[in-house]
Order: structure tokens, then sequence, then C-alpha cells
């Protein structure tokens, strides 16, 4: 880290490889686009680099770093006024389609039930208040502590497990019928 | 669909938070012990565990890309990364060539040199705003006297009633000399 303060890229590129994927799933669960997410975490990295000096040590770096992204991510999403929740479906940059809530049965009306539930899940946290779905994004989907969480997100531990248990209360309510 | 929905939304209240909590593994060994003792006698909250179980793991699971996807990532980082650091290297590589103290006896000079401008130099100031004056005047005009000697008698019309009162004023004290 010291290396990497003093401004040496070979040492940063070492964190990069660490953390890029990590980096680049944050940003998608965000924006739901994988240029989007591309550029975003990327832009993170740029940034950690150019701030590096200014992490103290006193977290972790991945906390701090992820900090960096979802403070990116936020911007980003206020920026655009809203977030492209598009349909998993609608992702067509060569990736294979997300097996999520789709990838439950083969039968058409399964699939068309479980595509309904994605867009109604995908609804549901577009329309979540930012900090209720970063705090579950980063438990759900990156499987952070709720203590790293809370770090990520300066806040408390206990004003975290409120935003999850709302956020999987809001998704439990608009999924009732599919569940 | 319709029992499910009574079942879901009867779902013990008091320990919804914590069966979120519970769910993702978090929470005192206290609180885990609890929670398992209600999980024994109540079916419903069993049942919301079981939901749970079902709808958040699909809905965080990632999508796996190519590994050249990760490949071509990492280059742009890296590219981008040695453009930011040439970009930040010519302009400081200048501070340490002339030293630390410089910056502020620069700072000094330039405020020197613009105050001792503003106070000798307001003389030069004003010729140079006459000749922008002049400057101003369009060249069809400058380019034959005769037009300029025209607009110059049009000054004097419109001056000529200012001229008369002076006139009148010096009559007057011709005349009061006079007597």
């Amino acid at each position: 880290m010291a290396f990497c303060q003093r401004g040496e890229t070979k040492y940063f590129e070492i964190l990069v490889r660490r953390y890029m994927e990590k980096a680049f799933h944050i940003a998608l669960n965000f924006t739901r686009n994988t240029e989007e997410a591309k550029d975003l975490s990327q832009d993170a990295f740029l940034r950690a680099f150019t701030r590096i000096k200014q992490f103290d040590g006193r977290s972790g770096f991945y906390t701090w770093f992820y900090r960096l992204v979802v403070n990116i991510c936020l911007d980003f999403t206020r920026r655009k006024n809203k977030i492209s929740w598009e349909p998993l479906d609608a992702i067509s940059d060569g990736a294979p389609e997300r097996p999520e809530l789709t990838d439950v049965s083969s039968l058409p009306e399964d699939v068309t039930m479980a595509r309904e539930a994605k867009r109604r899940a995908d609804r549901t946290l577009e329309t979540m208040p930012n900090k209720q779905r970063t705090a579950f994004l980063l438990r759900n989907h990156q499987g952070l502590s709720i203590a790293d969480i809370a770090k990520v997100m300066k806040t408390t531990e206990a004003t975290v497990r409120v935003y999850l248990h709302r956020a999987v209360s809001a998704l439990r309510q608009s999924l009732l019928e599919f569940v | 669909m319709s029992e499910r929905r009574i079942a879901l939304e009867n779902a013990c209240a008091e320990f919804e938070a914590d069966l979120v909590l519970h769910y993702y593994g978090e929470g005192q060994e206290a609180e885990r012990r609890r929670v398992e003792s209600h999980l024994e006698t109540c079916q419903r909250c069993v049942r919301f565990m079981d939901d749970l179980d079902g709808l958040l793991p699909r809905m965080s699971k990632t999508t796996e890309l190519p590994q050249n996807f990760w490949d071509n990532y990492y280059r742009e980082v890296v590219h981008k990364l040695n453009q930011e650091r040439e970009g930040i290297s010519w302009w400081r590589s200048l501070i340490p060539s002339f030293g630390g103290w410089t910056i502020p006896a620069f700072g000094t000079a330039v405020v020197v040199v613009l105050a001792v401008a503003l106070v000798f130099g307001k003389g030069d100031w004003s010729v140079r705003s006459n000749a922008t004056q002049q400057e101003n005047i369009p060249q069809e005009i400058l380019s034959d006297s005769g037009r300029l000697e025209f607009f110059g008698s049009l000054d004097l019309l419109e001056s000529l009633p200012t001229l008369e009162n002076m006139d009148g004023s010096r009559l007057e004290s011709s005349e009061v000399r006079s007597l």
C-alpha cells in the first residue's frame, strides 16, 4: 500500500487485479448495464489511484474502495435521474443471460412468470431509497458483513440492519405472489 | 396463492428483522439462539425463512463473463492509469526542481508587481484607453478626414445650447462690468 501511495502504478495494478470483478459487479448491481458498469468501476480505480494518499489505513482498503465505487454509482444514478433497470433480456452485449430469477424452469409460463418476478424485483429496487438499496446490494449481492457495510456507508451497524430489513421486506412484499 | 399471501403477511412482526439478520448469518449469539428456538415452534417464520432462501440467492447471482472481457478490462484500466500518471507527473516534476519555497515567493512577487503597476501605471493606462477609443472609430470614417470633421461639427451642434448659455452669461457679466 505504501508503494501505491508513492504513485507506483505497478503495485496499484495488483489491487486492480484483485478488486476489478467486485468493483464491476457492484457497479452492475446499480446500473444494470454492462458498459456503464465498466466505465464507472474503471473510474473508481482512477479515483482511488489519485486519492490513494487519503487512504489512512484505519479501515481495510476494500472498505475504502467500496465506498468510492458506491459513491460513484450513486452520483451516476442521481445524474441520470433514473436507474437503467433494464429487464435481463435487454442486456445484449454478448454476455450470457443472467440466471438469477429467470432460470427456474423451461416451461414457457414459468419462464414468463419468472421474468415478471424479475421485473418486479428490479422495479422495487429502483424505487427503493438509495441507502436501503445500497445496504441490500452490498449484503445480498456482494456478501459484505453488516459491520463492513456500516464502514462503507459511514453509519452505524444498527442503521444498516434497519436498511436491510426494510429492503428485504419491500422485496418480499413486491414478490409475494411469485414466491 | 391467497393462503400463501396470508401466511407471509402474518409472519411474526417482532421476529421479522431478526429473521432477516439470521438469514444473512448476522447478529449476536444470544439473538441467534432466540431466533432458532422461535423457529422450532413457529411454522410461519419457518416459511418466511424458506421464502428468503428461495428468493434472495437467485437475486444475487452474478453474470459469468468471459476471460477476455476481464483481460480487456484490466488493460483498459492500466492504460488509463498510465495516462493519469503522465498527466499528474508533468506538473509535479516542476515543483521539486524549484524547491518548496519558490511558490510563495513567486506569489509574493506577482502581488508586488501588480501593486506597483496599479500605483505607477495609471497614466499609461489612461493613454491606452484614449488609444482604444480611437481604435473604436470605424475605418471608413477615419480614412476620410472630412467626415471626421463633419462628425466633429455634429458634436459642436449638439453643444450649441451650452455655448449660447455661456455667451449669455459672458454678455451679462460684461454688461455688469460696463455699468
